[in-house]
């Protein structure tokens, strides 16, 4: 019996300890650790959605609440006027969730073009939506009918990675809805 | 002091950790690729085992034997984790590549070896050198591997172009394949090395695996 209050006793503190500990850890990387993120995952992704472009989207980015979520959005600005915009959503793929970075061109209401900043889907089939081919088809594309053919849109999926591409159509759609319900409130530009 | 030197040293030859005690392949097959990821890769786990072994070594008197393997998991996650978030707060692209294999240190054979095997019975500055040393010589194995794969593989050591013009890269070296490959060439040469030695001090050569015909039922074998 003593022995078993020993055991527990030492093991829930040495458990107690660690979690406290890590805990902190945690609480103080946490903001480096998003500025990180930022300039290595989003970073790239926000360059290859917006261009001509004269500010720095990564240092002037707000956050916005859109039916009750949180929207980081990076704005692309020329002459202090604002002409385009991105942010990221997610959807649903094989592997888990795939995020994509949406942008935006403020002035014609269209789409700039698609990035994936998170992709765990298998290599070879899914993991295609990332590339070239695929991405491609959402530049210059309007806000309407964004779905893949076979239901109805124009946006041909990656053989064989239905449900990838489903997932990226979805994030898209979600990007476009929220884009929607951002627009009043930036009538007034970006400031 | 002498004694210190001799826990810290044997790590860095005698039993190296991938070469010659064969311990901890997964990361050693898995992020050799470059000499950069293997450096990073084994400076985690310098940073694990070494405060890993001073921990558990600290403990030792008070953790019960029933419970030490659970005890000293519990001190290895949580350094892992550590890491990992130290990392990603400062060294993101290298985060980046190693991925999936930082938080396996966790479940490196040579962490809870060390702590199984030394430092749950030696004191704290012994198991800190055990865990130095053993740490040092698994990134020196990888980082070797790693300039090796990246050698024959890109033609670059840290990035670097060191190769000769018209020098032909054999991509399949910093692949998976390339990892079996090198591995196993390296150990036989360790072992040819070691041989040498050997019959200089006029010992019988080292003993592979033998056919052992009492622990597997039917392998199909006719001898057995």
């Amino acid at each position: 019996m003593k022995e078993m209050m020993k055991m527990m006793i030492v093991l829930s503190l040495i458990c107690g300890i660690a979690g406290i500990t890590l805990a902190a850890l945690k609480q103080v990387t946490a903001p480096i650790i998003e500025e990180q993120v930022l300039t290595y995952v989003q970073a790239p992704a926000i360059q290859s959605v917006l261009s001509d472009y004269d500010n720095d989207p990564i240092k002037d980015r707000r956050k916005f609440e859109v039916d009750g979520r949180t929207v980081i959005v990076f704005p692309a600005l020329k002459d202090g006027r604002l002409i385009g915009l991105a942010f990221e959503t997610s959807g649903k793929g094989y592997g888990g969730n795939i995020g994509v970075m949406v942008g935006f061109d403020v002035d014609a209401a269209t789409l700039t073009g698609i990035g994936i900043t998170t992709l765990k889907e298998t290599p070879g089939l899914g993991a295609r939506v990332a590339e070239h081919g695929y991405t491609t088809q959402f530049r210059g594309h309007s806000l309407d009918s964004v779905d893949l053919k076979k239901n109805g849109g124009d946006i041909e999926a990656v053989a064989g990675a239905t449900i990838s591409s489903n997932g990226t159509v979805s994030a898209v759609r979600e990007a476009i809805a929220i884009f929607n319900a951002l627009k009043g409130k930036l009538a007034g530009g970006w400031s | 002091m002498n004694r210190l030197w001799k826990e810290f040293s044997k790590g860095l030859w005698k039993d190296l950790p991938p070469f010659k005690l064969v311990l901890g392949l997964c990361p050693v097959l898995a992020v050799t690729n470059t000499a950069n990821n293997g450096l990073g890769m084994g400076m985690a786990v310098v940073f694990v085992l070494t405060l890993s072994n001073l921990m558990v070594s600290l403990l030792r008197k008070i953790i019960p034997a029933k419970v030490r393997i659970a005890c000293f998991i519990v001190v290895a996650a949580s350094l892992v984790v550590a890491v990992e978030l130290l990392m990603q707060a400062f060294a993101y692209p290298l985060y980046q590549q190693l991925g999936i294999f930082v938080p396996l240190i966790v479940v490196n054979c040579i962490i809870l070896g060390r702590a199984e095997a030394f430092a749950s019975k030696n004191p704290p500055l012994l198991s800190m050198a055990d865990g130095l040393g053993m740490g040092l010589g698994f990134t020196m194995s990888l980082t070797f591997l790693g300039a090796l794969r990246e050698l024959l593989g890109t033609g670059m050591v840290f990035g670097v172009n060191v190769a000769w013009e018209g020098f032909q890269p054999i991509g399949i070296m910093v692949k998976a394949p390339g990892a079996f490959v090198s591995l196993g060439v390296l150990l036989a040469i360790m072992t040819f090395v070691e041989n040498v030695r050997r019959k200089r001090r006029g010992l019988a050569a080292v003993q592979g695996p033998t056919h052992d015909c009492g622990s597997c039922g039917g392998c199909g074998q006719k001898n057995c």
